[in-house]
C-alpha cells in the first residue's frame, strides 16, 4: 500500500507544478482537476472515505466547471496568450526554487531529528462520521448554511449581466 | 426555556428573519422597506445584548451555554456560549450596523436588497465568532465574514471598487492557508480544538515537536494579523478602505478588522498565553503598527485614505494591549474597541457628508467649509481629539488603560514609544482639519450647505455617545470595582 | 533518517504545493491563474488536516473539518471568479497590469 501513496503524492506533485507552469490557462485548470482527483484517491487510502468522495465530486467537479465558464467568458486566443503575459519566462524561477527547497529540507533530515510524531491515537472521538458531523459539530452546520446563502447573493449580484 | 435562552438565540435567529423577509416581497416593495428592516435588526441585537449582560450578572454565571435546534446535553457535543466579553462586542456590532444604515440611506442609491441581506450576513458571521467554543467553528465563521465583506465592496462595481476587493481577497486567501496550517499542526498534537480543553499539557509537554507548535503559532498569528491589517500585512486596508462606498468602510473599520482579526488575538491570548513568545511577538506587531500607520497617514492626499491608516495606527494600540494579558488590559481593549468604532464612525459620516455635498474628497480641493457645514465640522472635531486622547473624550480612558496596563507589565519602553506616537496622530489630523474645515472657502463650493437627514442625526448620536462615554467612564470603573472584577 | 514514512513525503510534497501556489499568486500576469494557485494551496492545506487526523487515530473529526473546508473553499472561488468576470466586462482584459488605480 505504502508505494501506491508514493507513486500518487507523486502524481499529485507533478499535477500541481503543471497547473503553474502551463501557458495554457485551459490546460492549467485541467491539470487542477487532475491533481483534486488524485488528492481523492489519497485521501480514500488514508481512511477518510467521506472525504474522498467531497474533494472528488465538488473540487474535481464543481470547481473545473466554474473554472471554464469563467474562461469561456472571456475567450483569448492562445497565441495572444503566450505574448501578452508572457507567463512561461516569469514562471521559469519556480523550479529552480523547488529544487533549493528540497535540498534544504534533505540537509535538515539528516543533521537533526525533527519528522513527525509516531502515530499517537491520543483522543478518539467514538462513531461515525455521520454522526460526529451532525451531532457535534452543529456550529459548523450553521456555518455552512450561512456560507451557501452569503454564496447565492454574491453569485446573484456579481454576475447580472445588465439591470 | 427561560427568557436567556430566547434573547441569545435571538442573535443567531434575527438576521435570518430578517433576510428571508426582504427576498420574499416584489422588488419594489423591497427596495422601499428594506432599510428599515435592517435598522430594526441592528437596534434589537443592541437592545438584547444590553438585557442579556444585566441578566448574566444577576445570574451570576460567568458564561451560559445554549445550542440552536439541537440537543444540549449530547455527549461531546459542541454548543454555543455568550460571556461578558461577547456581549460588549456584540453591542458594538449592533451599534456600528445602525450607523452604517443610518449612513447607506443616502449613499446606496440601487441595489439596496442585496447590500441589506449581505450585511445580515455579516452580521450572522460577526455573531457566531463571537459565540462559538471551537477554534475550526472560530476560522470557519471568519471566512462568513471575510466573504461577506468582499462582496460588499465590490457591490457597486465601480473600478476602484473592484480592484480594491481583488487585492482584498487575494490577502485573505493567503490568511485562509496560513490559518488553516496552523490549526492542522495544533490538531496533530491534541486531538480536538475545543477551547476547553486542557491546552497546556497537551502542548507544553513534547520535546522535539516543540517546532510544530512554534510554527503552529506563527502561522496562526500572521493569519489573523492579515485580517487585522497589522504590519507588515495592511497593504490591503487603505485600497478596500479607499475604493468602497462609504457605508461599506464604516463596518470594514468600525467592525470586520476588530471582530475578525482582534478577537482572534484575544481567544490566543487566552488559551496560550503562557508561551513568552506569543506575547512578545504581538507587542513587537503593535509598536511597529502604530509608528509605521501614523508615519504613512502623514503623506496621503485622501481623506477616507488617511481615515485607513488611522485605523491602522489605532490596531496597533488594541495589539499592544491585548499582549499584556492581565484584566486591566483586557478592559482597556474592550473600551478602545468601543471607542474606535465610534470615532471611526464619525469619521467616515463626515467622508459620506463631504462627498455627497461637494463631489470630492481630495483635501487640497477643499478648505474653509467650518462655515458652511457646522454639525461636520464639530462631530470632526470631537472625533480628532477623541483619537488623540485628550479628556474629557472617551479616546482618553481607553489609551490611558491600556497605557498604564503595559506600565505595570513591565514594559515601560513599550507604553513610553506608544504615549510619544500620540504625537503622530495629533500631526496627521490636525493636517486634515485645517485643510479641510479651516483656511480659504473655495469658490465653487460657496453654495454647499449643511448635510440633512439620516447623516446628520447619526453624526449627532455619535458626537452625543463619545462625550457621554467620555464624561461618565469613571462611574462605570467604580461600578465593576464594587462589583469585584477590577 | 530512521522511520521515514509516507507521512513525512505527505508533510514535504505539501510544502512544495504551498510554495509553488504561492509563487503562482505572485508572479502571475492572468487574474484566473491567481485564483488556481490559491487552490493548489488549499489542496496542501487539506492534505495537512487529512494527515493531521490519520496520525491522531481521529479520522472522522478530520473528515468533518474536511468537507467543512472544502464548501467554504467552493464558495470562495465562486466569488472570486465572479469579481474576476465583472473585471474583465469592465477592462475587456484578463491583464492584472490594468489594475493600476489605488496608490500610495
Amino acid at each position: 500500500m505504502e508505494a501506491v501513496i508514493y507513486v500518487c503524492l507523486g502524481f499529485l506533485f507533478v499535477s500541481g507544478f503543471m497547473a503553474v507552469m502551463f501557458r495554457s490557462i485551459l490546460k492549467s485548470a485541467i491539470a487542477l482537476a487532475a491533481a483534486s482527483a488524485v488528492l481523492g484517491i489519497i485521501m480514500y487510502m488514508l481512511g477518510g472515505t467521506w472525504a474522498a468522495l467531497f474533494e472528488l465530486s465538488v473540487c474535481s467537479g464543481l470547481v473545473t466547471v466554474i473554472f471554464i465558464s469563467a474562461i469561456s467568458l472571456s475567450n483569448i486566443d492562445k497565441e495572444e496568450l503566450g505574448k501578452v503575459f508572457a507567463d512561461k519566462k516569469r514562471m521559469s524561477l519556480l523550479p529552480y526554487i523547488l529544487i533549493v527547497c528540497g535540498i534544504i529540507f534533505v540537509v535538515i533530515a539528516l543533521s537533526t531529528d525533527v519528522w513527525l510524531p509516531a502515530v499517537n491515537k491520543a483522543v478518539k472521538t467514538a462513531g461515525d462520521l455521520r454522526e460526529i458531523l451532525w451531532n457535534n459539530r452543529q456550529a459548523d452546520i450553521w456555518g455552512q448554511i450561512i456560507v451557501l446563502l452569503a454564496g447565492a447573493v454574491a453569485v446573484v449580484v456579481l454576475f447580472k449581466e445588465r439591470d | 426555556m427561560q427568557i436567556i435562552d430566547y434573547i441569545t438565540i435571538s442573535f443567531l435567529v434575527i438576521p435570518l428573519i430578517v433576510i428571508v423577509l426582504n427576498n420574499l416581497f416584489s422588488k419594489q416593495l423591497s427596495e422601499r422597506v428594506c432599510f428599515y428592516f435592517a435598522g430594526a435588526a441592528a437596534i434589537v441585537q443592541m437592545a438584547s445584548s444590553v438585557a442579556d449582560f444585566f441578566l448574566l450578572t444577576a445570574s451570576r454565571l460567568h458564561e451560559y451555554e445554549f445550542s440552536l435546534l439541537w440537543d444540549l446535553n449530547t455527549e461531546g457535543s459542541e454548543h454555543f456560549a455568550v460571556d461578558s466579553l461577547s456581549l460588549v462586542i456584540l453591542f458594538c456590532v449592533g451599534f456600528v450596523s445602525f450607523i452604517s444604515v443610518l449612513v447607506a440611506n443616502q449613499t446606496v442609491e440601487k441595489k439596496k436588497t442585496a447590500y441589506v441581506s449581505l450585511l445580515m450576513t455579516l452580521m450572522l458571521g460577526m455573531n457566531g465568532i463571537v459565540l462559538v467554543t471551537d477554534l475550526f467553528s472560530l476560522y470557519v465563521f471568519v471566512e462568513i465574514v471575510g466573504i461577506s465583506s468582499f462582496v460588499l465592496v465590490s457591490l457597486f462595481q465601480t473600478e476602484k471598487g473592484l480592484e480594491g476587493a481583488f487585492k482584498y481577497l487575494v490577502m485573505s486567501s493567503l490568511a485562509s492557508v496560513f490559518m488553516l496550517t496552523g490549526l492542522a499542526f495544533i490538531f496533530m498534537q491534541t486531538g480536538s480544538l475545543q477551547y476547553s480543553q486542557p491546552w497546556m499539557d497537551i502542548l507544553g509537554a513534547q520535546g522535539t515537536s516543540q517546532i510544530y507548535t512554534y510554527a503552529a503559532f506563527i502561522l496562526l498569528l500572521s493569519g489573523f494579523a492579515i485580517k487585522t491589517g497589522a504590519v507588515p500585512f495592511h497593504s490591503w486596508l487603505p485600497d478596500a478602505h479607499q475604493s468602497a462606498n462609504t457605508a461599506v468602510s464604516i463596518l470594514l473599520s468600525g467592525i470586520v478588522i476588530k471582530v475578525a482579526g482582534i478577537y482572534g488575538f484575544i481567544v490566543i491570548m487566552d488559551l496560550f498565553g503562557d508561551f513568552p513568545a506569543v506575547n512578545m511577538v504581538i507587542r513587537i506587531m503593535g509598536i511597529v503598527s502604530i509608528v509605521v500607520g501614523a508615519l504613512f497617514a502623514i503623506r496621503q492626499t485622501h481623506f477616507k485614505r488617511i481615515v485607513a491608516y488611522s485605523s491602522v495606527s489605532q490596531m496597533g494600540y488594541i495589539l499592544l494591549g491585548v499582549s499584556t494579558g492581565t484584566t486591566l488590559g483586557l478592559l482597556g481593549v474592550i473600551m478602545h474597541i468601543f471607542n474606535h468604532a465610534t470615532f471611526k464612525c464619525t469619521l467616515f459620516s463626515n467622508a459620506a457628508a463631504l462627498h455627497h455635498r461637494t463631489g470630492t474628497l481630495d483635501i487640497n480641493e477643499l478648505g474653509g467649509l467650518e462655515k458652511k457645514m457646522p454639525v461636520t465640522g464639530f462631530s470632526s472635531i470631537t472625533a480628532f481629539l477623541s483619537t488623540t486622547g485628550i479628556p474629557p473624550f472617551a479616546g482618553f480612558w481607553s489609551k490611558l488603560l491600556i497605557v498604564l496596563a503595559l506600565w505595570n507589565s513591565n514594559s515601560q519602553w513599550f507604553a513610553a514609544i506608544a504615549l510619544f506616537s500620540s504625537i503622530f496622530t495629533a500631526a496627521y489630523f490636525l493636517r486634515l482639519q485645517k485643510k479641510v474645515f479651516f483656511g480659504k472657502l473655495p469658490d465653487k463650493f460657496s453654495e454647499v450647505t449643511e448635510i440633512g437627514g439620516s447623516i446628520k442625526f447619526a453624526e449627532i448620536i455619535l458626537t452625543g455617545v463619545t462625550i457621554l462615554v467620555g464624561v461618565g467612564f469613571p462611574l462605570v470603573l467604580l461600578y465593576l470595582e464594587g462589583r469585584g472584577l477590577l | 533518517m530512521n522511520g521515514f514514512g509516507f507521512e513525512d513525503m505527505m508533510l514535504i510534497t505539501g510544502f512544495f504545493l504551498i510554495i509553488s501556489g504561492a509563487y503562482c499568486i505572485m508572479r502571475t500576469y492572468h487574474m484566473l491563474k491567481i485564483i488556481i494557485g490559491m487552490e493548489i494551496a488549499m489542496k496542501a492545506v487539506t492534505m495537512f488536516i487529512i494527515l493531521a487526523g490519520y496520525l491522531n487515530g481521529n479520522i472522522e473529526l478530520a473528515q468533518s473539518f474536511v468537507i467543512t473546508v472544502i464548501v467554504v473553499e467552493v464558495v470562495v472561488a465562486v466569488v472570486s471568479a465572479g469579481i474576476v468576470v465583472s473585471i474583465y466586462k469592465k477592462y475587456g482584459s484578463m491583464d492584472i497590469r490594468n489594475l493600476r488605480k489605488l496608490k500610495g
